[in-house]
């Protein structure tokens, strides 16, 4: 099954938004979390990021499907681009990081994960989530 | 091609949790199963489409299943649907099944 890594400024935000993926998508869609500086601040590291990508991917393609990388705003895409360096060409092939909304895309790649969609499918939920009508009638 | 007219009866309409739970029973068949609202329609496999078609409470919609287990599709939908939506049994919607009235 592919899984996401959420990646936000703040640790309770991403761990709200595990239970999110939880309760829509359901418990056997596998999320690793990035959220906060490792003091506990608000920020986000690479470091973070990396591990997280790891927890999901595991230690051979046989584990997992992939990983989509979904996250908030400022500095994340930079941490991101420095944790998507760090990965193995073989790492990098399993992670998508698509130009998604981070709450409705996890929410939407969750459902479509629990399906078992392919890595590019639940990329791609992520993606159509961006044009998603939120306001009724808007 | 099977299809069922079913009405609406959360309160909420058809809002995320139901929408997930059509996306993941729908993606269980082989079968296309479509959600038709009025003139509309949405590919239930697609939790954003779903979302897209904004089912308000009350709201007839027909479901319709085509394929090599469309029977089975449309039964586990609605079994599985129950406490979100209701078979229709007042006359249909002719918006779903006939053009629109000339003006």
């Amino acid at each position: 099954m592919v899984g996401l890594v959420l990646v936000s400024h703040s640790r309770t935000l991403v761990e709200g938004l595990r239970d999110i993926v939880a309760q829509f998508g359901g418990d056997d869609v596998p999320v690793a979390l990035a959220g906060g500086t490792p003091d506990g601040r608000l920020g986000t590291t690479a470091d973070r990021i990396v591990a997280a990508i790891r927890e999901v991917l595991g230690p051979s393609p046989v584990e997992s499907d992939g990983a989509v990388v979904l996250f908030d705003f400022g500095s994340a895409a930079l941490s991101l681009e420095i944790a998507l360096e760090e990965l193995s060409p073989d790492e990098r092939d399993r992670v998508r990081v698509p130009e998604a909304p981070l709450v409705e895309g996890a929410f939407a790649a969750g459902v479509q994960a629990s399906v078992g969609a392919a890595l590019d499918e639940v990329a791609a939920a992520a993606v159509a989530a961006t044009n998603l009508s939120k306001v009724i009638g808007g | 091609m099977p299809e069922r007219r079913l009405v609406v009866i959360d309160p909420a309409g058809l809002h995320a949790r139901p929408a997930a739970r059509f996306v993941q029973i729908a993606s269980r068949f082989a079968s296309t199963v479509t959600i038709h609202l009025a003139d509309r329609k949405a590919d239930a496999k697609s939790l954003i489409a779903v979302l897209g078609l904004t089912i308000r409470p009350g709201t007839e919609i027909v479901l319709a299943t085509d394929g090599s287990d469309a029977d089975a599709a449309l039964e586990a939908l609605t079994a599985e649907l129950g406490p979100y939506l209701t078979t229709a049994t007042a006359p249909a919607i002719p918006s779903v099944v006939a053009e629109p009235d000339p003006a």
